[in-house]
């Protein structure tokens, strides 16, 4: 199979996807090779809504998403074969032990590295013979990316890694971050512990109700939002922002 | 698909899927409504989908490098392969009952369906109703089974009920010979359930790869 190579690795323009009660409206950003963005926004925002709609798990009313300069579904497969998942546990087959759902899941990447899965597996001190279960949310999030890394994803997915984790296994899950970022993989990494995006991410992207409200280098989005009074965090900013949604809310 | 069908056997069945194959051997017991053995079959796949759904398997086959028809093909695969070795024992055991247990007084005697090519096309159609009705149906949603298989277990009673009432029928009492008579009626009612199992399992495969594409997971 040969792979497309490009620059941006994800392009989403136009992204729009209505439920009841809920809207995301007319969502666009994109991430480039070797760069770590925030995905952020408040619970119910869109987060998820988008990161599915990345992965062809829910089906958008409009808009264009490009991953690797392709589209899904026609070119689902490829796809899915550069890109990797954690979200904050590992919810699939719980009660199987890791070693029987690996040598399941590594039959289906070309690109499996069966060194590189032991190299990981030790640096993170995963017992093979355990199930997911057994192991703490922090590990969990470390077998995801132990299995994604693997197979040499180029693009690594995360859905609120951090939610839940002592701030040890969050600074060794962000350090990770940044080991793999220095090899060229790109991440994206949504969450609403803003504090960790100031550690280690180069972008962010920030989702309010739905709405798009910033996407942008972190530099810029802390010193743009500083000049309009927001304050001069991510946190501040957020909490402005959403403070602001809330007198709109009242006031009307 | 060799893959998904492996991930199917090592990582979404229940063992009860394999334990109930031994349903088929309900075959042999004369004085019993013996197409339960069908629905049994049937009963250890629903665990299957049970255990899968628990396991959050939806999640993890589409997020693989698999096509999303796959994981419908897969699921249908599995299933067809747990019917067809039920229906091969149920097969090896009618032959044995028409043959050398033909005359065998609990058989002769038996005031329920024998087993004979009629009891096999009404296997097949059990099962056929288990892949449009139970399989069809959890494709909808891609997580709800009970009403489907309530609806599956409806349906398959009916059936079982029709099959043990058709000898009751003037004119049908020869479905009940244990050697079975006219066998080449017979073997034609079986033939057609062959063509409806087949027919009705591709046609119910393609709706739900239809329906599992458009799924909001």
């Amino acid at each position: 199979m040969k792979k497309m190579m490009t620059d941006t690795i994800l392009e989403i323009n136009g992204l729009c996807k209505k439920y009841p009660g809920f809207l995301l409206d007319n969502v666009s950003f994109s991430l480039r090779r070797g760069r770590i963005m925030g995905l952020i926004g408040r619970n119910g925002a869109g987060k998820t809504t988008t990161l599915k709609s990345i992965f062809n798990l829910v089906h958008p009313d409009r808009g264009e998403i490009r991953i690797f300069g392709l589209t899904m579904p026609e070119n689902e497969r490829e796809i899915k074969s550069r890109i990797g998942y954690a979200a904050g546990s590992a919810d699939c087959y719980k009660r199987k032990k890791i070693r029987d759902i690996v040598s399941v899941t590594k039959s289906f990447y070309e690109s499996w590295d069966d060194d590189a899965y032991r190299k990981y597996l030790r640096a993170f001190d995963i017992d093979e013979g355990k199930t997911p279960v057994q192991l703490s949310q922090g590990m969990q999030v470390k077998l995801s990316l132990t299995v994604a890394m693997s197979h040499h994803a180029e693009l690594l997915i995360l859905d609120e890694p951090t939610s839940g984790l002592d701030p040890v296994s969050r600074a060794e899950l962000l350090d990770a971050l940044l080991f793999l970022k220095d090899k060229g993989v790109s991440i994206l990494y949504s969450t609403h512990i803003t504090s960790d995006l100031e550690k280690c991410a180069d972008e962010i992207t920030y989702i309010v109700r739905g709405k798009l409200v910033a996407s942008d280098s972190i530099g810029n989005f802390v010193s743009h939002n500083n000049m309009a009074g927001r304050g001069n965090t991510i946190e501040d900013i957020m909490i402005s922002f959403e403070k602001e949604s809330l007198y709109e809310k009242i006031a009307d | 698909m060799k893959k998904l069908l492996i991930k199917e056997f090592r990582l979404a069945a229940s063992p009860l899927s394999f334990v109930f194959i031994a349903a088929a051997l309900m075959t042999m017991l004369p004085g019993y409504p013996i197409l339960m053995s069908a629905f049994f079959i049937c009963l250890g796949l629903f665990y299957s989908f049970l255990n899968a759904r628990e396991m959050n398997d939806v999640l993890y086959t589409v997020m693989l490098p698999v096509g999303k028809h796959d994981f419908v093909r897969a699921k249908y695969m599995f299933a067809v392969l747990i019917q067809t070795a039920g229906f091969l024992i149920c097969a090896a055991l009618t032959a044995i009952r028409m043959t050398i247990l033909a005359g065998s007084s609990p058989y002769v005697n038996n005031s329920l369906m024998n087993a004979t090519p009629v009891y096999l096309a009404f296997v097949l159609l059990v099962f056929a109703s288990f892949n449009v009705i139970f399989i069809g149906g959890f494709f909808r949603t891609a997580y709800k089974i009970g009403m489907p298989f309530i609806l599956f277990g409806i349906v398959s009673l009916i059936l079982i009920s029709v099959a043990e009432s058709l000898p009751h029928f003037p004119g049908l009492e020869f479905l009940k010979n244990p050697a079975g008579e006219r066998p080449e009626i017979q073997f034609a009612i079986l033939a057609c359930s062959v063509a409806a199992y087949c027919a009705a399992t591709a046609m119910s495969l393609k709706k739900s790869e239809e329906r599992f594409e458009k799924i909001d997971l």
